[in-house]
């Protein structure tokens, strides 16, 4: 059995699918049930980097399963602030707990979390590496809408260079048997080309023009520029305001298309499109809770 | 004149590292000139000789019964697919042609700045090679895809 979530790289498709089916049973749970299934159990959280949504996600789902957290949502009042490694950090922590849930600005912490620990380690995003579980609610959300994930045309727009969650949802994607992409966005952040494999088999269109795909989109997946991942503040402010769409850009979308987001969103997406039938990150976001209990369950090694 | 001084000379006993792709020599030079065991070791080196095979190539002869294999694994990486022979009495008696390994342990630095093996205390850094006709490897770490030519050696000689 898997020990850890490290990367969506790591996963068959096999065990994608077995995620968004447990999630589908965790779903149907009743919340009465739900609370025994890791009665006794602690989750570390360890939050290197802030965070709301995801970590807050993490310790509702630990706690709706009867669960107890453990952990700090940011290094300033802990030994990593006083010089402590990280790896002291992981053989300090992994006596006071069960399962690690871990965010890290440096890329491969959770990988090298899981290397020296022997407890099941969840990444819960490095750097702009990878962010699993995101990834897992994102095809989640995705499936459940479509009934399907393979021959629909899902755009990508916005900060396609720093997203770790487009690098690794696109990664995902192409294990589903995904080969044609579109991504939209500003020069300076264009999708790296080590994101591309050089087989002939994918087409990826690329363009800077937002309403040019719209009408033939099934999914836009949305993304937050992020000034944090900048560095320098200048390019930054050259590009923030690149991509917003409103309702009245989604006039021309196909009625079926549904526009996720990783939240938080600054300005890309505008509060009139919240009340159209397109939005639906809100939905995405309530898939997150459900998802991250089915992750918590497997990698604690519960049956349902 | 004499005509063989133009050449370089046969070695009786030693290494000599061959099919050195033009101008590639002197980075070798340079890692073998690194490690202090071979400081004192007598070495001709050429540059531009005629080959059949590459047209052009260069050409070191080291005098030593043995080379280390880490020096080998470090040039494997530097300057893949080059000829290592083993002379004894004039004659070759072993010949490999030297490639990086599959996993490249703790033998490369990454190259992405954000990664946890540039700031975490004594972690090896593991390379996994992807595509060996264009030199890629990825990091284990933080899984990003790199070409070997990019990438410095961690090796402390």
């Amino acid at each position: 059995m898997r020990k850890d979530l490290i990367s969506m790289d790591d996963l068959k498709i096999e065990e994608i699918k077995e995620f968004i089916a447990l999630a589908k049973v965790v779903e149907n749970m009743p919340a009465a049930d739900r609370v025994n299934y890791l009665r006794g159990k602690i989750m570390a959280a360890l939050f290197f980097e802030p965070s709301t949504r995801t970590r807050l996600s993490f310790e509702a789902a630990m706690y709706r399963l009867g669960g107890n957290v453990i952990g700090f949502a940011d290094t300033a009042a802990t030994s990593v602030s006083k010089g402590e490694s990280f790896s002291d950090t992981i053989h300090t922590v992994e006596n006071y707990s069960d399962i690690f849930v871990i965010r890290h600005h440096e890329e491969g912490a959770a990988r090298l979390a899981g290397e020296i620990s022997r407890l099941p380690v969840v990444n819960a995003g490095d750097g702009s590496n990878q962010h699993p579980t995101q990834t897992l609610l994102d095809l989640f959300t995705i499936e459940k809408q479509f009934s399907k994930v393979t021959g629909l045309n899902i755009a990508f727009v916005g900060d396609l260079k720093y997203s770790r969650t487009v690098h690794s949802l696109l990664m995902a994607l192409m294990k589903f048997g995904v080969t044609d992409f579109t991504f939209v966005a500003p020069k300076s952040l264009k999708l790296p080309d080590y994101f591309k494999p050089a087989d002939e088999k994918y087409n990826f269109y690329e363009t800077e023009n937002l309403e040019d795909v719209i009408p033939t989109c099934d999914v836009l997946y949305m993304t937050r520029i992020q000034r944090e991942r900048f560095p320098d503040i200048l390019e930054y402010e050259k590009v923030k305001n690149s991509y917003v769409i409103d309702a009245k850009l989604l006039e021309n979308a196909p009625e079926h298309l549904k526009v996720l987001h990783p939240l938080p969103r600054v300005n890309e997406i505008a509060y009139d499109v919240d009340n159209t039938e397109h939005a639906w990150y809100f939905p995405q976001a309530k898939n997150g809770i459900i998802m991250r209990q089915a992750i918590l369950l497997k990698l604690l090694g519960v049956k349902l | 004149m004499n005509d063989n001084l133009l050449y370089i000379p046969k070695i009786e006993n030693g290494i000599v590292i061959d099919h050195i792709p033009s101008g590639e020599g002197i980075k070798i030079l340079e890692i073998i000139y690194s490690y202090p065991e071979l400081k004192n070791v007598a070495i001709t080196f050429g540059l531009n000789y005629l080959s059949t095979k590459f047209g052009k190539k260069d050409l070191i002869k080291i005098q030593i019964d043995y080379l280390n294999p880490k020096i080998i694994q470090h040039v494997s990486l530097v300057v893949p697919g080059v000829t290592i022979k083993s002379i004894k009495e004039f004659k070759v008696y072993k010949k490999i042609v030297i490639q990086p390994p599959d996993v490249i342990t703790n033998m490369l630095e990454c190259g992405n700045p954000k990664c946890i093996t540039r700031s975490e205390k004594n972690l090896e850094t593991v390379f996994v090679v992807t595509d060996k006709v264009n030199k890629r490897v990825k990091c284990n770490y933080c899984e990003r895809i790199f070409n070997l030519n990019g990438l410095k050696t961690r090796i402390q000689p």
